[in-house]
């Protein structure tokens, strides 16, 4: 990348700096640093030494491979959009914070409570306790129809954390849409519909492997052919982030789920750039290790983008741009000190931006007490207009980009990622990996580590083991009301009271049927639960249906 | 010869739906770590389920973690349980996010301790030890 004889000059000025500065120098280069994951840190980054390849490595925004971002304009395009996860324990109270959080200009991201993800109604023994808690109930359509009470669905991007029972909760949107008479072409919003990262770090699974890649599939495929603005699918790695991965191992295990899903598709014989564009990634944006969080995305998305094109031969940009939503880490929250958490945001939203990523969700200076109370929610949410309004950092495409640190470590931890997902196609891939604990072991030990960092000093956590101060937090978290669950119980029954029956039952032999058939497009179960959807059958039910024809998923034991 | 301490047993577990098990799994690996006797039963278990694992592994300490906020249904069930099946003498401990109001109340439910966001892994094993020593 450099003239010879530039080089042969830069090395002789920088061995008489060291010369200069010998015991400064060497007194800083003494103690090692590294990144959390292991990659060392130089002191200085120059041009000398790196192997970076101006136009195989960087090149030109919005155009492959995609290191410097998306767009050829980066955010004077448009700003990454807020989007915060939010959800409170009864559907008419996340229907009033939604529209508040519209007007404030954050896409709504609906959080559902444990029992809707499991696929279980709230009278199910399993859902003691747990209604309305970490989200929302979403029981059927009914519950749906309220949180989006006098929200125009067809015209507002609508994302959700469903996964194991994603088809149903996508089923629901459609109806409603077509209720208020929106036409599907334009219909925005997303799913997780990540089911691998559920048996490898955050557990919302409800079937096996096999089955629910189908559904996971079948899915894609009718948002592919149906639905051309939807992301049916959101690949995640921050929830191994959150579960205490490093981040080789968030990344590289999102992009090898993300290439299983991607090969699960290809069975069915869509074509690549058909279905490619409805993936988007959600990922960590966290505050520790700055510069690495920054050359995370920058990395992410030249793997993807030179995977795409290399291994699956997709011609179209759509299909190559990888789409990033990021969220700042919950676990990364302290309850010691709490209002530093706005600090840890602010830079954790930074991050994003430097990155070139397209949506942020900050978490709440609360977030170690409960679930968010409204005031904090709306200072996450201004944390970002301070971040996209007041700084300058959208001025510029790429601002970090030519560093000689961040396009030396971009590389680095491309090559690291890369060393980890040929590791996961040397034990047999994905689903391998899950039956034999690999995942969760390496993010148990990951987790473990950064652990006894923390307790042993090594790593510091202000307030936590560092300029600790005694003081009282006064914010108060939403107080779900523990009556929430009898209400919704009862509101169950009134519902089974006041649907057609008949009709209800008929829908979900209709499901059970096809379910019993093999995958294919022919068979796709999208169809059948729309169906059963639109007769106000409940999450239970329908994933009871599919539960008597798929069984329950056993994991394996960790440890 | 010194007499060698009977090894300490612990059955730590998920009860009900909350699938974050990072800090459980940490603390699992500390307790063995420190030379004690672990068992997780993993993910998704109903109260039923735990107790009865706790009795058949004759446990000197039942830890459940729950950051779902089921915390107070979740802890009434197992103490109640406890309670039932005459399993008193199992040492019954929760963690979890778990808002400091709802401690005494847990307390009354059978939990011996409660440890939370900020309570340090040493401070853990103090308590184990303590606790199986008073028997």
């Amino acid at each position: 990348m450099y003239r010879e004889d530039f080089l042969e000059k830069l090395k002789q000025s920088e061995e008489e700096w060291r010369e200069r500065n010998r015991r400064e120098i060497e007194e800083a280069e003494a103690k090692e640093v590294s990144c959390e994951d292991g990659i060392p840190l130089n002191l200085l980054y120059t041009p000398s030494g790196n192997q970076i390849d101006f136009f195989e490595d960087i090149g030109f925004p919005g155009e492959f491979p995609y290191t410097r971002g998306f767009d050829a304009s980066g955010y004077r395009k448009g700003l990454w959009t807020p989007s915060q996860y939010a959800g409170f324990g009864n559907q008419r109270e996340t229907n009033q914070l939604f529209k508040k959080m519209i007007e404030h200009g954050n896409v709504p991201y609906l959080a559902l409570d444990l029992p809707t993800q499991n696929g279980y109604d709230p009278d199910h023994p399993m859902a003691l306790g747990e209604v309305g808690r970490a989200g929302t109930p979403v029981n059927s359509l009914k519950d749906w129809e309220i949180i989006f009470d006098g929200i125009n669905v067809g015209d507002i991007y609508i994302g959700t954390v469903a996964n194991a029972q994603a088809a149903v909760i996508l089923a629901m949107h459609v109806v409603s849409a077509e209720k208020q008479g929106a036409e599907l072409k334009n219909l925005r919003g997303s799913l997780q519909n990540d089911i691998l990262k559920e048996y490898t770090s955050r557990g919302n699974y409800i079937f096996p492997v096999e089955p629910s890649l189908r559904l996971v599939t079948d899915v894609i495929e009718y948002c592919a052919k149906n639905l051309p603005s939807y992301w049916p699918i959101c690949v995640c790695g921050g929830h191994f982030s959150e579960a205490g991965s490093n981040r080789i191992h968030e990344v590289a295990f999102a992009l090898a789920n993300a290439f299983t899903y991607i090969d699960e598709v290809l069975k069915r014989e869509l074509p690549i750039d058909l279905f490619t564009k409805g993936f988007f990634f959600l990922m960590k944006t966290n505050h520790y290790d700055f510069f690495e969080e920054v050359v995370k995305f920058r990395a992410m998305r030249k793997i993807w983008a030179k995977t795409l094109k290399g291994r699956y031969g997709a011609t179209n940009p759509e299909s190559l741009k990888l789409k990033i939503l990021a969220h700042a880490g919950g676990s990364l929250m302290t309850k010691e000190r709490a209002e530093l958490n706005i600090a840890r945001n602010t830079i954790a939203c930074m991050a994003g931006a430097l990155g070139g990523i397209q949506l942020i969700g900050l978490k709440t200076m609360d977030e170690v007490f409960g679930i968010p109370a409204e005031k904090a929610q709306l200072t996450a949410v201004g944390t970002q207009h301070v971040v996209a309004y007041e700084t300058g950092v959208p001025d510029v495409v790429d601002p970090l980009g030519g560093s000689y640190f961040v396009e030396t470590l971009t590389k680095e931890f491309e090559n690291q990622v890369l060393k980890e997902m040929d590791r996961i196609e040397r034990m047999g891939g994905v689903v391998k990996g899950i039956e034999s604990g690999y995942f969760r072991r390496v993010i148990a030990e990951d987790a473990y580590k950064s652990h006894k960092d923390l307790e042993l000093g090594r790593k510091v956590k202000v307030g936590v083991n560092k300029f600790r101060v005694e003081e009282e937090f006064t914010l108060r978290p939403y107080k779900p009301d523990p009556e929430e669950e009898v209400r919704q119980i009862e509101a169950l029954r009134e519902l089974k009271r006041s649907r057609n029956n008949a009709l209800v039952e008929k829908t979900l032999g209709d499901l059970k049927e096809m379910a019993g058939r093999p995958s294919s497009s022919k068979n796709n179960l999208v169809i059948p639960i729309i169906e059963a959807v639109r007769a106000y059958a409940t999450m239970g039910e329908i994933c009871g249906a599919l539960r008597a024809v798929f069984g329950e998923y056993q994991e394996p034991p960790v440890l | 010869m010194e007499k060698k301490e009977r090894q300490i047993r612990v059955l730590l577990g998920k009860p009900g739906l909350c699938g974050h098990d990072r800090g459980v799994l940490v603390l699992a690996m500390a307790l063995r770590d420190a030379g004690m006797e672990v068992i997780y039963s993993g993910r998704h278990n109903s109260p039923e389920q735990i107790v009865e694992a706790a009795i058949q592994e004759d446990v000197d300490i039942l830890g459940v973690s729950i950051l779902s906020g089921a915390h107070v249904s979740l802890c009434r069930r197992i103490g109640e349980l406890l309670r039932e099946k005459e399993a008193q003498d199992i040492c019954f401990v929760a963690g979890g996010f778990i808002p400091d109001e709802d401690v005494p109340e847990l307390k009354a439910m059978g939990v011996r301790e409660v440890f939370g966001v900020t309570s340090s892994i040493e401070e853990i094993i103090e308590y184990f030890r303590q606790t199986t020593r008073n028997g």
